[in-house]
């Protein structure tokens, strides 16, 4: 049951980050390709957090995982307001 | 090969499009895609770290994720005073 419920929630992260891979290099202009620089913040880091707890609990290996998920997950709005600025700078 | 190797080795595919960003499209958007690979990485490290049993090295995915958040700031400090 716990390996199923891995593999589920590696499987979502993956889909996750590839379509917002894809849809950075899809996108036409800097704001829409920050869409999805930001929605790579959220739903995949989370799933692979979910796939690492339930694996190994919250040990050392989990604790870290928890460090590196929020760094991601609270710089990532920061770091996409600085690019959005820097681009509106660029054009102005 | 288990679950993680395999979440890690689909994850690198993920390199290719923001690749092909940073080296065709404008030098803003090669920072956008330079933010979700520093993510993307983070989570590589990740699972390697989780599919090899090393617990250490999920350090370097921690300092993966904050030299990310760094050189983002730095490079958009510096396309804004362009």
């Amino acid at each position: 049951m716990g390996n199923a419920v891995v593999d589920v929630l590696l499987a979502v992260a993956v889909v996750a980050e590839l379509l917002c891979c894809i849809g950075v290099a899809v996108m036409r202009t800097t704001y829409d390709r920050l869409h999805y620089t930001a929605a790579g913040t959220t739903v995949g880091p989370f799933c692979v957090l979910a796939a690492v707890l339930v694996r190994e609990g919250f040990g050392q290996v989990g604790l870290d995982t928890i460090a590196a998920v929020a760094i991601l997950f609270l710089a990532g709005p920061l770091i996409v307001h600085a690019t959005a600025r820097a681009a509106r700078a660029m054009r102005a | 090969m288990n679950a993680f190797e395999v979440a890690a080795l689909a994850l690198l595919t993920g390199f290719v499009p923001l690749l092909w960003v940073c080296l065709r499209e404008r030098e803003i958007d090669g920072v956008a895609a330079l933010e979700l690979a520093g993510s993307l990485a983070t989570l590589v490290l990740v699972c390697l770290a989780e599919a090899y049993h090393r617990g250490i090295y999920v350090g370097v995915a921690v300092v993966c994720a904050a030299v990310t958040w760094i050189s983002a700031l730095v490079f958009a400090r510096f396309f804004s005073r362009l």
